[in-house]
């Protein structure tokens, strides 16, 4: 059974329905990469399941158990970064860290441990007497992710939590999540820099106007988004520039449009952008055998081809292939 | 890291006390001494106590008898009035203030510590702080006893009194940090504050002179007892509501956020009853007490109330299951206008019964009995139009808290200013007893007035028995329609 199951979750505001219909499920030890354009609802869902609102309908479950009719018994198990971090000026990163034990009910040396364990995982012993106004935006996000740990939960909500970070925060961000899965924690993950989700999580969770649009394993996502309609390719050739190379390239452009299931033709500089045009619900190998079969009619024709390659997709192509860009 | 925390070795003593101290105590101590403020209201403090005290030395030198206490005593007061009326409780409203801005309120609320145990928290803090600015003028304030003209006494009511004033404004101070969420309310509360809080100042320095210039003459004075009893009533009483208030404004909707404010409220008014029958039967049975202390509790009813009606409709799926019928101090609106239709009807009633037990036989006896009665009616009458407009209608529109607020005080203002204009197009007084028969404040006099050319009320009773059927049957039908939104909103 996973660790956290969200079922037919539905959010009203007034009349505004913020979250609709949304199903997923996370196990132990697995990332969750929630993505959407701002207003699809990633915040409401991941504030209803850090017990923080309630459904207007639906189900929430964590280890098993309902946090809509049991937050109370939930919280502990819950840890919650929101988007703002959410520190104090005039203290330092040990008294935040103790202040935090302290309000989760640990006490005297085990407090100390506890904090002194958090520390040292995130990074922060050399840190521990610096005031945390006087932190840099990465380190502040380190204390804001150690807070989070005190308690030991299963679950990590993190909502943007690498917004505004350098790419060495990012790198080391991504290091600790990763370590944290590893210790066998389920770590929900909103943000809106999806090349560093496609790095971090295994699974990924699209949603937009409230609805969940896509959810599956980042690979598979990939893959549904290589498929279908809109496949790209890229063709260079081996011609020297100039005039020589630009009538080679419009030869090519010509061939290129003669063949079947050729959709846009692109010239760019040392280059042409192909589309292919398949059936839509096309499988991987059915595009790769329309690629192999262009290869071989530009081959055929004389056309100087020295590279001839898919473009690699990333996860921003799936987003923008599931989403429209609509906001609730 | 992930390991949970085993068995440790016993902690030492004060190590387990340090435990037991509210975690936000600990925090704010530690914050609010590193801050600039503290250390420079407190040298100043200090600094002006002691040139006060030199100056007192000078001025008493050549050894003969001069009543200097009272003033340098006021002097002294001042000093730490300024600090204690003023930053405490503008500090306190910071800082639960840039909680929320900064949302580590969120925060907070999920480590389980609760809304209740925070604020005590925060509100410990605060005073613990102004514990420390007292322990340096205390010193100074005994120090003018010895320069003749106060007695003990009046400095420790004084001082008490001030204590007391000192946690009402910091409890007002806490409460208004939670009443905004948006930038534009929280400028508007932050003003807001910084007037109450001047005021608050110029009242209790205004009250400490008064009292220290009175000293025990006034202190022999029973009606002056009276007046301190009921001040700290007051204080005590709204301190507990306004503090129950801005906890409820915190908890998380699925908390049973409701209970404390409600429960508040209803002591308030159980123990101001007795307080009220007691005052009364001291006082020799006087009606003014009855009929003056049932239009006042009306009043405060009806401003505590509208922001009880105004509820929003059903509750949280955690709280449906502990709910029962008679479960008024639960969250939602039907529960919380039933409770202060209760609480306005038997406030009332009480004040009613009294006036109608009294001995003193006035000319008008009846019109006061009336104004008691529609004292109440009126405010029931409003709160329900109010919710029949706000939630008859299936749209969503006019439901908000807010909105229902609005409604209500538009309402009343509606019924309030047509009438008489009504009158006057119609050629009557503008104060024509039958059009302004549900005018809430046209009426409420009407209701009070004695006609003595004619040696009887304004109002006849019939007026009065309709006003109370209408505000009946309004408030049955505002029940009904609270009560079919919330099977709706529990329903989706």
């Amino acid at each position: 059974m996973s660790l956290l199951q969200v079922k037919g979750l539905r959010r009203d505001f007034g009349a505004l329905r913020a979250v609709d219909d949304v199903t997923f499920e996370l196990d132990a030890g697995t990332i969750l990469g929630f993505i959407g354009p701002n207003g699809a609802g990633k915040s409401t869902t991941m504030r209803i399941i850090a017990t923080l609102d309630t459904p207007t309908s639906g189900e929430v479950l964590l280890d098993g158990q309902s946090l809509v009719d049991s937050p109370d018994k939930a919280r502990p198990l819950i840890g919650y970064m929101p988007d703002r971090y959410g520190t104090y000026d005039d203290v330092t990163v040990w008294e935040f860290l103790d202040f935090f034990a302290r309000a989760y009910g640990l006490k005297g040396e085990a407090r100390k441990k506890r904090v002194a364990s958090v520390m040292e995982f995130t990074g922060l012993v050399p840190l521990k007497d610096k005031l945390t106004s006087a932190l840099s935006k990465g380190m502040r996000q380190r204390v804001a992710l150690g807070r989070t740990l005190l308690h030991d939960p299963k679950l990590l909500i993190l909502d943007e939590p690498a917004d505004g970070l350098d790419p060495r925060a990012r790198i080391e961000l991504r290091e600790l999540l990763r370590a944290l899965a590893d210790q066998g924690k389920a770590v929900l993950i909103s943000s809106h820099i999806l090349t560093e989700l496609a790095e971090i999580c295994d699974t990924c969770a699209i949603i937009e106007q409230g609805r969940l649009l896509a959810t599956g394993k980042v690979a598979d996502l990939l893959a549904q988004s290589q498929t279908g309609t809109g496949t790209e390719l890229t063709v260079r050739l081996a011609v020297a520039p100039g005039a020589e190379g630009d009538a080679a390239y419009e030869r090519t452009e010509k061939v290129l449009l003669e063949q079947p299931r050729v959709g846009q033709v692109v010239r760019e500089p040392g280059a042409i952008r192909v589309r292919l045009e398949l059936e839509p619900g096309a499988t991987r190998s059915q595009v790769d055998e329309a690629a192999a079969r262009l290869l071989a009619a530009l081959v055929g024709a004389g056309v100087p081809v020295c590279a001839f390659s898919h473009r690699e997709l990333n996860l921003e192509d799936a987003f923008m292939t599931v989403t429209k860009g609509r906001v609730a | 890291m992930s390991a949970p925390v085993e068995a440790m070795a016993p902690a030492s003593l004060s190590e387990r006390l340090g435990d037991r101290i509210n975690p936000l105590v600990v925090k704010e101590i530690r914050q609010g001494l590193r801050t600039r403020v503290f250390w420079v209201c407190f040298g100043l403090m200090l600094l002006a106590c002691v040139l006060l005290s030199l100056m007192a030395y000078a001025d008493v030198k050549d050894g003969g008898y001069r009543a200097r206490g009272q003033v340098y005593f006021f002097t002294y007061f001042v000093c730490l009035g300024l600090v204690h009326f003023f930053v405490i409780p503008y500090s306190a409203y910071r800082s639960l203030a840039r909680e929320r801005e900064d949302e580590t309120w969120v925060l907070l609320a999920l480590t389980g510590l609760g809304p209740r145990r925070i604020l005590r928290g925060k509100m410990t803090s605060f005073l613990a702080q102004a514990g420390l600015y007292a322990s340096a003028v205390g010193p100074f304030l005994l120090f003018s006893y010895y320069l003749n003209g106060i007695d003990l006494p009046t400095i420790l009511t004084v001082l008490a009194l001030g204590a007391a004033w000192l946690v009402f404004l910091t409890v007002l101070g806490v409460c208004a940090a939670t009443l905004a969420d948006g930038r534009l309310g929280r400028a508007f509360v932050h003003f807001l504050v910084l007037g109450m809080l001047a005021a608050g100042v110029a009242q209790g320095l205004g009250a400490a002179f008064a009292l220290s210039e009175g000293g025990s003459r006034l202190m022999r004075d029973t009606d002056f007892l009276y007046a301190v009893g009921i001040s700290l009533w007051l204080m005590l009483s709204y301190g507990w509501l306004l503090f129950e208030s801005a906890a409820a404004r915190l908890s998380l909707i699925t908390e049973d956020y409701s209970r404390g404010p409600r429960r508040a409220i209803v002591i308030q008014v159980l123990v101001s009853a007795v307080i009220v029958a007691a005052l009364w039967w001291i006082k020799g049975e006087e009606r003014e007490i009855a009929t003056v202390a049932g239009v006042a509790g009306c009043l405060h009813l009806t401003v505590s109330g509208l922001f009880i009606i105004s509820d929003v409709d059903g509750q949280a799926r955690a709280l449906r299951a502990k709910t029962r019928g008679w479960s008024l101090l639960r969250p939602g609106a039907v529960r919380g206008f039933r409770l202060t239709v209760l609480l306005i009807a038997g406030w009332s009633f009480l004040c009613a019964m009294l006036g109608w037990n009294s001995d003193d036989k006035e000319l008008q006896w009846r019109s006061m009995l009336y104004v008691t009665i529609a004292a109440a009616a009126y405010p029931i009458l409003y709160f329900a139009v109010a919710i029949l407009v706000g939630k008859m209608p299936r749209s969503d529109r006019f439901s908000s808290p807010a909105m229902v607020r609005i409604l209500f005080v538009s309402l009343a203002g509606l019924g309030a200013l047509l009438p008489p204009l009504l009158s006057l197009l119609v050629d009557e007084p503008a104060d024509n007893g039958l059009i302004n028969l549900l005018n809430p404040i046209v009426g409420l006099v009407n209701f009070g007035t004695h006609e003595y050319s004619l040696s009887q009320p304004k109002m006849t009773v019939e007026l009065l028995g309709f006003l109370c059927v209408v505000a009946a049957l309004a408030a049955f039908a505002a029940d009904r329609t609270l009560l079919e939104r919330e099977r709706r909103a529990h329903s989706s």
